[in-house]
């Protein structure tokens, strides 16, 4: 176990934790259409943000999280000997310089910071945040480091649109997942980035539980959903019984929930064979779009906001169900007790990864 | 105590595995280089030729150890054996290639998008193994003995019980590759620690 | 011999980089995507897609269509042949 705190997002929705939580609980979509952005110069639905730089965002952001994640810590814990930064994300600055996706922008970080151990980043498709969180805490509960900070970041370029598109991934609507009309994702961007420590006494708001979790792969294709869930499956198994955790404990799954057809319907199985049908469950593309390698940081970080504010924000774009097996999908916002948290991630290369996050 | 049970070490010039040197590029050959040793060694998965040079040389260095290390495949139920892969320029080879494809007037290529993530190579390792286990890929500057064997130590603590580790730089006709498996089986192993993976990375194998 | 078959035999082993075939071994009534076929997947459907616009200048903007279309050579002929009458 490690504590975890000191969450951070910054979206179309905002630039701190707060008013992405604001924004959220009044269900309002950081996606809009924007003119041109489309392979063919079509407009599109993105969850953009239309007032960033267009030049180094990504390393931008990197240092833009951190100044903030060093306002809500003690800020000696950031060029601390026994700190390791992790950044998660899958095409870094390709935008700005594709032979150099992530060593240079890391080296800035570390050389702005003064960070005493050279940055590790974490590029593992949309599993990379769930799966940098997790190594974050493992390293801290194996004492290898006392610290670590996660931040994740993902902006979107034309090589990303133009991808999605070519795989007829990308809907013609803002994205609605689980929903029975749901065709295809939204691709979003921005930051997200949390602290795990061994000691709740860095945090200056009180800090939560990260029970680590497990990574699986679905052997089974390398860029589309099993049909059988058996990865997702798998790894929520071995995150429940290796941190001693029963399904009813369980108050709310943030799920992946891309609303693409065969990745929401491979969750629903899994979920299915899972036994967790009657959990509140949401995904929150509606609301920040698919920001791939900072989609575990930004949903881990709401998640939290969530749990800070006991409240269960409603799942954005659903309306019918739309998956074979039955799921409890947050139709209306909700005050409630969150004691414990389940979050999963699934993503091309077949990988899986969850996570328990739990009050104190 | 962990020992590294088996590897191999691929580069522009050769393909070693456990020290001894198996192929050596022919560069008249008609061939990629990828495709030479395929071919020699003999190796069926039609699917190797879809595959891009990350998830290429991933597959010729898994199979090799396999190959040369019966137990690899055979002793692990198949959700311990973790893989642990790095390199430090991601999938740019390819992000090029895909760059290229929709440059002008041509459309962006499906089959090239989909191995613009570095860790559809560990995709591709366990659809041929049905291997469920753990999945890591990190970018780090330089091939570091420090992370694998951190890493190894938090997937042990997971209940992951082998690793197939690896660093996997492959840029503009550079080719730096060397995988090694990972167990608790002191008998065939050189113990894993940081002198002796750095050893292992940089030996050079005599060429005859 | 048809040509326009023959040469999207020769276009498709080109495009989904089937290197150990040859267009002798794909049969104009082949299922594509049989395992007795080529037993190719959905990435190479949407690859099948480009290959459409780049030598024959057709679009395809649903997928779906693809799937008929794309069932064997006879198919795919018949298709193009449709599409440019």
């Amino acid at each position: 176990m490690s504590y975890i705190g000191a969450e951070v997002i910054i979206s179309p929705l905002g630039d701190t934790a707060e008013e992405n939580w604001n924004a959220l609980a009044q269900n309002r979509s950081g996606i809009s259409f924007v003119e041109g952005a489309g392979y063919t110069g079509e407009g599109m639905y993105l969850a953009k943000m239309l007032a960033l730089n267009t030049t180094r965002r990504f390393k931008n952001l990197l240092i833009q999280a951190l100044t903030k994640v060093s306002e809500l810590i003690d800020s000696q814990i950031i060029t601390s000997t026994r700190t390791i930064v992790i950044i998660s994300s899958t095409k870094g600055a390709l935008d700005t310089d594709i032979k150099d996706q992530f060593a240079g922008p890391a080296a800035a970080l570390s050389r702005h910071f003064k960070l005493a151990n050279q940055p590790i980043t974490v590029s593992n498709a949309c599993i990379s945040g769930v799966l940098a969180i997790n190594t974050a805490g493992k390293l801290v509960e194996a004492g290898i480091y006392e610290h670590a900070i996660v931040i994740g970041c993902d902006v979107i370029s034309d090589f990303v649109v133009n991808g999605f598109q070519s795989l007829f991934a990308v809907s013609d609507k803002p994205c609605a997942p689980f929903d029975n009309a749901r065709n295809g994702i939204t691709l979003g961007e921005g930051c997200g980035a949390v602290v795990l420590s061994t000691s709740k006494d860095i945090f200056k708001e009180t800090p939560f539980q990260l029970l680590a979790g497990a990574s699986a792969n679905d052997a089974n294709h390398i860029s589309g959903p099993s049909r059988t869930g058996e990865g997702l499956f798998r790894s929520v198994i071995k995150t429940l019984t290796s941190n001693k955790i029963d399904t009813a404990e369980i108050d709310f799954i943030c799920a992946h929930g891309t609303a693409t057809i065969y990745n929401d319907e491979m969750e629903s199985i899994a979920f299915d064979r899972l036994s967790m049908s009657n959990i509140p469950l949401s995904s929150l593309k509606g609301y920040f779009g698919h920001t791939l390698g900072a989609a575990g940081l930004i949903e881990t970080a709401t998640s939290i906001q969530m749990m800070r504010n006991s409240e269960l924000v409603k799942s954005l774009g659903y309306s019918e169900k739309g998956t074979s097996k039955p799921l409890n999908i947050i139709t209306v916002n909700e005050k409630r007790r969150l004691s414990a948290v389940l979050k999963t991630a699934s993503g091309f290369g077949g990988g899986n990864a969850s996570l328990l996050i739990r009050s104190i | 105590m962990n020992f590294v049970t088996g590897y191999c070490r691929l580069n522009e010039d050769f393909c070693a595995v456990n020290g001894e040197v198996i192929s050596r590029r022919d560069v008249d050959s008609e061939d990629s280089w990828f495709k030479q040793i395929y071919k020699e060694q003999e190796f069926v998965y039609p699917k190797f030729y879809k595959m891009d040079l990350l998830s290429q040389a991933g597959f010729l260095g898994a199979e090799l150890i396999k190959r040369a290390n019966l137990r690899v495949a055979g002793s692990y139920p198949d959700d311990e054996i973790a893989m642990i892969f790095a390199n430090s320029s991601s999938s740019t080879d390819t992000d090029m290639r895909f760059l290229r494809s929709y440059e002008g007037n041509s459309s962006p290529s499906p089959s090239l998008f989909v191995y613009t993530l570095p860790n559809i190579v560990l995709g591709e390792i366990a659809i041929l193994n049905k291997w469920y286990g753990e999945n890591m890929f990190a970018i780090l500057p330089n091939f570091e003995p420090g992370f694998y064997i951190n890493y190894l130590n938090i997937t042990k603590s997971g209940g992951s019980k082998a690793a197939l580790c690896g660093w996997l730089e492959i840029l503009e006709g550079k080719v730096d590759v060397f995988l090694f498996f990972v167990e608790e089986n002191e008998e065939t192993g050189t113990p894993l620690n940081a002198e002796n993976l750095a050893s292992l990375f940089n030996h050079k194998p005599s060429i005859n | 011999m048809d040509t326009l078959k023959e040469d999207l035999k020769k276009q498709i082993i080109e495009q989904l980089n089937l290197e150990d075939i040859t267009p002798a071994d794909i049969s104009d009534d082949n299922l594509l995507f049989n395992e007795e076929g080529l037993n190719l997947d959905s990435i190479d459907a949407l690859e099948l897609i480009v290959l459409l616009e780049k030598y024959h200048g057709i679009q395809v903007t649903n997928p779906d269509e693809g799937k008929v279309a794309f069932r064997s050579i006879n198919s795919m002929a018949e298709y193009i042949r449709k599409r440019k009458s």
